[in-house]
């Protein structure tokens, strides 16, 4: 390969997955075993498996394999699927870039090369948001870090990140890292969660919290941040409805570390930049019920499309999205015209997809918008009721799927989805 | 007499759960009320009387392409047995090359488990 | 033992790194003392890095002067330094009546300064230069640019070092002790001596202070915070050009505005907050609830996922509060305390002055020693300007063929490579904390702030230089970023 001469050196593949955890991998599998022969999974980290390889706790895998794996043992069972399946993986290799007709500019030790695509699939994931994003005031010292940047450093770089810990935010990520620092010998003070419930799964709050006496206080922020070289402890105070911290609750909670679990963001500027249309409430992109983007061949799954609360829907629907891809690329469209819309109604953040074909059946995912004790989730199509399911509990942490046959839609021209 | 409240993690349903509790020593249960099927009675039996909990922890690997490899047990132990399974975790350290399912430790604390490897680790040249 | 210098620079911002640079074009032993562990850790790096055109200064100020020939000398600097300069220009802005009488006034002040290129321009123009932009009238300042402040200051450090100068990390400045037959013995917190014919006070936010240790109790420094906000870069390219209201008194809010960095960001700052203590570098609700509310009105697109962080930069004022407003610059060769060259409350604009200041100095600091020219002398540092993401395609392929190291991408979200984070490391001055790799590579200063790239760059400085969990930090010793290992490992080392 001669670059000296200033060209770069172009391959093309039929199928390529931009991401290689839990929704890459399962995508790439899903393509090969749909009859694609020519998949490439791109992935950043020289290991595959993605954000699972940091997660050693259990609960990974009840509903796909029955047991409670840990996020390694988890990744391994399609790691070794997809090494079976002999496809094709760049590790250590870095996306550059993606245009709208699928042309990907690749980084890896030694090589800048391009991909010509004839389908993408587009799982690079999520990023956590940061005390940047959330504004939280005060100095800047050492030991403050995003939950799970701590739990790389502990999980995969032998590395202690501090003694003495307070979490803010009660994201299930937080609750681990609570657990997991406690049982190395560090104190964690408590956990604080500007809502009035958590965001975390009632498992984790038991077995993470209040197994090791861990102190969660709802409605409850951080409002400052205060050391000059090392973090010295935060302000806390409670807040109003109105989410404003109320002054004269402000206290002083010495720490030396601050994990922040407050929330994340799908990964998608490269996305963006293939001009694919985007949802503003979940952060991802607008996909149809074959996980396509508005931008022909581009699809998206996994958290890259919206973050998901559990790992197996994220293989799941990633299955789909590199069926559909192989599908693609095998008849030039996977393509059934999708025109009718779905749309989030009262009680509702968002519904995925957006919009559905009604000539297959489809999983429309949803989160509600607060919590809720005996209530409905129903799709409706005007006046009529397409599916009506029951919930003792709603929460607005937990993903829910309605599972639809394309029979229930016939005739449909919309879809809306209610808490009743 | 006590009553303790739990929200029951079986399944998505999340029962609010209520135990009445006799003798807080050792406690036994009385009676339960609030969940909607038999799995969260029995869950909310073994939460008061004897919690059992998965453990997931770190062991020190030489010659490795991690530091560590990650471990957990392959059966969960009592919740008040958890830091006496740590202790006997701590004390452990490998060679690579691990892989999963390796078991590191045998019996830890006397529980009726194995600790093994969840991931692999490779040696390094 | 003493270490023996002709010149003494206490403090390695960015005047005082200006300054040893320009002496170190003659045949001179310099030294620069920096009380933190890298050059640029206080004002010089938290700044809007805006270099600044001259117009808004009175005739025959230092300000006005330095400004214009500093400003006129950045091109060669900035190409020689490989440092990073954008000439996007500035429209100041006239909203009403009163601010085109003040735009004429700043016109004739400005062409009386010397700035060159000067016009007014009416709204066609404008609007070519900035689509959208508001108003009927403008001063149009051409030589108004963006800068790295960062580039600038640890460019100008790295040459001087090349050149000769000493800099010594690290050494606070604790004792100034006048000699009977001349001269100075400087002694720093850390026990270090230091003996020098002359000493510069370049020391910035702590300049009155250092006066006093040398007997000078004249000054006062009012330490007067700046708090910003950073945007990502999803927003880059959207201001073509600075855009400043046309200044007023008794405005009300912050008098913010939105400026472009030459990295791609947006800066929504500064405000204004006299402080009590001269480091805090804190940002505080109040203020950042008022720069995002007059953010978003300058720039309606901006979204709560486009604010990626927030930092303050402290200015040493020579006015307490109740007065407010400007003081012009001290620069003085202190006629009463012979060998002492003065140079107090430098805030903005400080860093476009920065290399004339240095020129000044020169010519004080003659009075006292003799200059020869040193015929060494090199004013070119090696490296880039650029990032190697900002490089184009075909020659990063070739690049990335040549040293594989430019294949990995450390810091995704500015893309930044493991060579750069390598050379971050190896930096000439020996600066060895994250911030400092920060400001020479960028890595971590994105958008997801280090949550990717701070744990490889973790694994690469264990691997490639065998550190331990307790050598690293964030900006001092004071600063750890670990408590040690999870595991203790067998040999000492991490591994």
């Amino acid at each position: 390969m001669n670059m000296k001469n200033g060209t770069i050196p172009t391959i093309c593949r039929e199928v390529v997955v931009i991401g290689g955890g839990p929704a890459g991998l399962a995508a790439a599998i899903a393509a090969r075993e749909a009859g694609c022969g020519d998949v490439l999974l791109i992935e950043r980290d020289r290991i595959l498996g993605g954000i699972l390889n940091q997660c050693i706790h259990d609960g990974f895998g009840l509903h796909t394999f029955g047991e409670a794996l840990s996020g390694p043992e988890y990744a391994d069972r399609y790691i070794s699927k997809f090494r079976d399946l002999q496809i094709e993986a760049m590790e250590e290799t870095i996306v550059l870039s993606l245009s709208r007709d699928r042309v990907i500019e690749v980084s890896t030790r030694g090589t800048f090369q391009r991909i010509e695509a004839g389908a993408v699939i587009l799982a690079m994931g999520c990023r956590e948001r940061t005390r940047g994003a959330i504004s939280i005031p005060g100095s800047r010292p050492s030991g403050v870090y995003t939950a799970g940047a701590a739990q790389n450093f502990m999980n995969l770089e032998n590395i202690m990140v501090g003694k003495k810990a307070c979490i803010l935010g009660s994201g299930d990520i937080g609750l681990i890292m609570a657990r997991r620092m406690t049982l190395e010998g560090a104190t964690v003070e408590a956990v604080f969660e500007i809502l009035p419930y958590s965001s975390g799964l009632p498992r984790n709050i038991q077995q993470c919290l209040n197994d090791y006496g861990i102190p969660l206080h709802l409605n409850t922020t951080v409002t400052g941040i205060v050391g000059t070289g090392r973090l010295e402890g935060i302000r806390v105070a409670q807040v109003g409805q109105d989410k404003a911290p109320i002054p004269e609750t402000e206290r002083f909670v010495p720490c030396d570390t601050l994990l922040l679990s407050v929330g994340l963001i799908p990964e998608n500027e490269l996305t963006r930049e293939a001009g694919v249309d985007m949802d503003a409430v979940t952060g991802g992109a607008v996909v149809d019920d074959s996980f396509m983007t508005n931008v022909p061949g581009i699809f998206a799954c996994g958290n890259v499309l919206h973050v998901h609360d559990l790992v197996d829907w994220v293989s799941v629907e990633a299955g789909e999205a590199g069926k559909y891809a192989a599908c693609y690329v095998q008849n030039g469209s996977c393509a059934l015209p999708c025109l009718i819309p779905v749309k989030p109604g009262d009680g509702v953040r968002y519904t995925l997809p957006r919009k559905v074909s009604g000539e297959r059946d489809f999983v429309i995912s949803l989160r509600v918008a607060a919590p809720w004790r005996d209530r409905s989730i129903v799709v409706r199509s005007g006046e009529r009721e397409v599916a009506r399911r029951k919930h003792m509990r709603l929460h607005p942490a937990e993903m829910i799927r309605i599972d639809l046959r394309k029979e229930s839609v016939a005739g449909c021209s919309s879809l809306e989805v209610v808490v009743e | 007499m006590s009553t303790r409240e739990f929200t029951c993690v079986v399944c998505p349903n999340g029962c609010t759960i209520v135990v009445d509790v006799d003798n807080d020593e050792t406690p036994v249960v009385t009676r339960v009320q609030g969940n909607v099927c038999r799995r969260g009675e029995a869950w909310a039996r073994q939460e008061v009387e004897n919690p059992m909990r998965t453990i997931a922890s770190s062991v020190p690997v030489n010659n490795g392409d991690f530091p560590l490899v990650s471990v957990r047990t392959n059966r969960p132990v009592p919740l008040a047995r958890i830091r006496e399974v740590m202790e006997e975790i701590r004390r452990v350290s490998l060679s690579a090359p691990v892989g999963i399912g390796d078991v590191i430790v045998s019996s830890p604390a006397g529980c009726d488990t194995e600790v093994v490897a969840t991931r692999r680790v490779r040696k390094i040249v | 033992m003493a270490l023996e210098y002709d010149v003494v620079v206490i403090g390695g911002g960015v005047v005082g790194c200006a300054v040893a640079r320009e002496l170190s074009r003659f045949a001179v032993k310099v030294a620069v003392l920096e009380k933190e562990m890298d050059v640029g850790f206080g004002t010089s790096c938290r700044n809007s890095g805006v270099l600044h055109a001259g117009f808004n200064y009175a005739p025959g100020s230092l300000r006005a002067r330095l400004d214009v020939r500093g400003n006129a000398m950045m091109d060669d600097i900035c190409r020689d330094l490989k440092v990073k300069i954008k000439r996007i220009g500035k429209l100041t802005v006239a909203l009403d009546e009163e601010d085109e009488a003040t735009l004429h006034r700043l016109k004739e002040q400005g062409d009386a300064n010397g700035v060159p290129g000067l016009e007014l321009i009416g709204k066609d123009r404008m609007q070519q230069i900035q689509p959208g932009v508001e108003g009927s009238l403008a001063l149009y300042s051409p030589t108004s640019s963006i800068i790295s402040p960062y580039g600038l200051t640890i460019g100008l450090a790295e040459n001087a070092l090349a050149n000769g100068v000493d800099f010594h990390l690290g050494q606070q400045v604790a004792s100034i002790t006048s000699l009977a037959g001349g001269g100075w013995v400087l002694g720093t917190k850390a026990g270090e001596t230091f003996t020098a014919k002359v000493i510069i006070n370049a020391s910035g936010l702590f300049s009155a202070e250092i006066c006093r240790l040398a007997g000078i109790s004249d000054y006062v420094i009012y330490p007067c915070r700046g708090e910003y906000y950073v945007l990502d870069k999803r927003l880059d390219g959207t201001l073509k050009a600075l855009i400043y209201p046309a200044p007023k008194k008794n405005a009300p809010g912050l008098g913010i505005h939105l400026t472009p960095t030459v990295d791609g960001n947006i800066l929504i700052g500064p405000s204004a907050e006299y402080l009590n203590a001269s480091e805090d570098h804190s940002c505080t609700a109040d203020v950042m609830k008022e720069l995002r509310r007059e953010g978003q009105e300058l720039l309606p697109e901006i979204r709560m996922t486009d604010y990626i962080r927030n930092f303050s930069g402290i200015r040493p004022k020579q006015t307490p509060p109740e007065v407010g407003g400007n003081k012009d610059f001290v620069i003085e060769d202190r006629k009463d305390v012979s060998g002492f060259i003065n140079l107090l409350g430098i805030e903005s604009p400080g860093l476009t002055c920065a290399p004339a200041i240095a020129e000044m100095v020169r010519g004080m600091v003659e009075r006292h020693i003799p200059l020869h020219p040193d015929p060494s002398f090199n004013p070119v540092r090696p490296g880039s300007t650029f990032f190697f993401s900002e490089l184009p395609a075909e020659e990063r392929a070739s690049m990335i063929a040549d040293n594989p190291n430019y294949g990995e991408i450390i810091c995704r979200c500015e893309k930044i490579t493991k060579q750069e984070i390598l050379d971050a490391i190896t930096n000439p001055l020996g600066a060895r904390t994250l911030v400092s790799i920060k400001y020479r590579a960028r890595a971590s200063m994105g958008r997801c702030q280090g949550g990717f790239c701070v744990p490889r760059i973790t694994r690469i400085l264990r691997d490639e230089f065998g550190w331990a969990p307790e050598d690293f930090i964030k900006r001092s010793t004071a600063s750890p970023l670990f408590a040690g290992n999870v595991r203790p490992v067998k040999g000492g080392g991490v591994r």
